[in-house]
């Protein structure tokens, strides 16, 4: 990925040699005909078209926003609740992302989103041991972090 | 003796977009500048020639996976369509309009739809170029 938009950035340089006009203006214009190469070779490389992971990323920014709103009004009505009715846990959460920055943003991911902390990582770096304010269910819990984040992380560090 | 084209393949991996931008800048050159489609074209398909000779012709269809033929279509369809565009507006066949246009971020644009024909001889010219190269090595297959 890191190729890529190296490549492109020197596509637009390139450009405004060309052009000998030397500003932003000619610099996007390379830089959007240099995409536009890079997008017809893109079967070229061996990991994916850059835009798709960028595209990635933000999808997961938006998740994440999305998410932290959603807990917070969670968070609101079991702090507003009269009586406590909450039944606080630790559960384990197996995972099935394996580089390490992978793990990383989604331990950061868990814990941003209150409700929810990752207390530890296991040894071999396969399970996350999440503390929830509020577990009815350990399978729902799970399912909720994987089809949320883990799908989107890994859409990320697909290649 | 089985040799690797290592050196070769990995300059092309650069070269390949250097020309492939050159192309496309001589392309829109063609208005004040020498230039133009017939050029850029050639020079497009000069880079894909370029993939060739450094990889084979099943990986450049697996990295193009287009129809070169279909190209050449598309190209007269522009000619034609640029040309016959003038007609609904009751002028002669072929007659052209420009118009200045303000985009926020690239400032003031001068159009003209001669580039639009422009854009179809490129087509066709790549088109052409690709599938005679195409026929010609492929014919031991």
């Amino acid at each position: 990925m890191a190729v890529q938009i190296l490549l492109n950035v020197c596509l637009g340089f390139m450009w405004m040699f060309l052009t000998t006009t030397y500003d932003l203006v000619a610099f996007i214009k390379g830089y959007f005909f240099g995409l536009l190469i890079l997008f017809v070779f893109r079967n070229f490389f061996s990991s994916r078209f850059y835009l798709y992971r960028i595209y990635a990323v933000v999808k997961l920014l938006f998740i994440f926003i999305k998410e932290l709103i959603l807990a917070n009004i969670a968070v609101v009505k079991i702090v507003l609740t009269p009586k406590l009715h909450n039944s606080p846990g630790i559960f384990a959460y197996p995972t099935r992302l394996e580089k390490d920055w992978e793990i990383t943003t989604l331990s950061n991911l868990i814990t941003l989103t209150p409700g929810t902390l990752v207390v530890d990582i296991s040894e071999d770096k396969k399970i996350l041991f999440v503390h929830a304010v509020d577990m009815n269910d350990v399978q729902d819990e799970i399912e909720a972090i994987q089809t949320s984040f883990e799908k989107a992380i890994m859409e990320v560090s697909r290649k | 003796m089985k040799t690797s084209n290592v050196i070769l393949q990995s300059m092309t991996k650069v070269l390949l977009f250097l020309i492939m931008i050159f192309s496309i800048y001589i392309f829109f050159a063609g208005h004040y500048t020498p230039g133009g489609g017939f050029v850029g074209g050639l020079l497009t398909s000069g880079a894909i020639l370029l993939l060739l000779l450094a990889y084979d012709l099943q990986t450049v269809r697996n990295i193009l996976p287009v129809n070169f033929l279909y190209m050449v279509a598309v190209g007269l369809v522009f000619a034609i369509g640029t040309g016959a565009g003038s007609l609904i507006f009751n002028k002669p066949f072929l007659t052209h309009a420009f118009g200045d246009l303000h985009v926020p971020i690239l400032g003031e644009l001068h159009l003209h739809t001669a580039t639009l024909f422009d854009l179809g001889v490129y087509l066709v010219v790549v088109g052409v170029t690709m599938s005679i190269i195409q026929t010609i090595g492929g014919d031991d297959e």
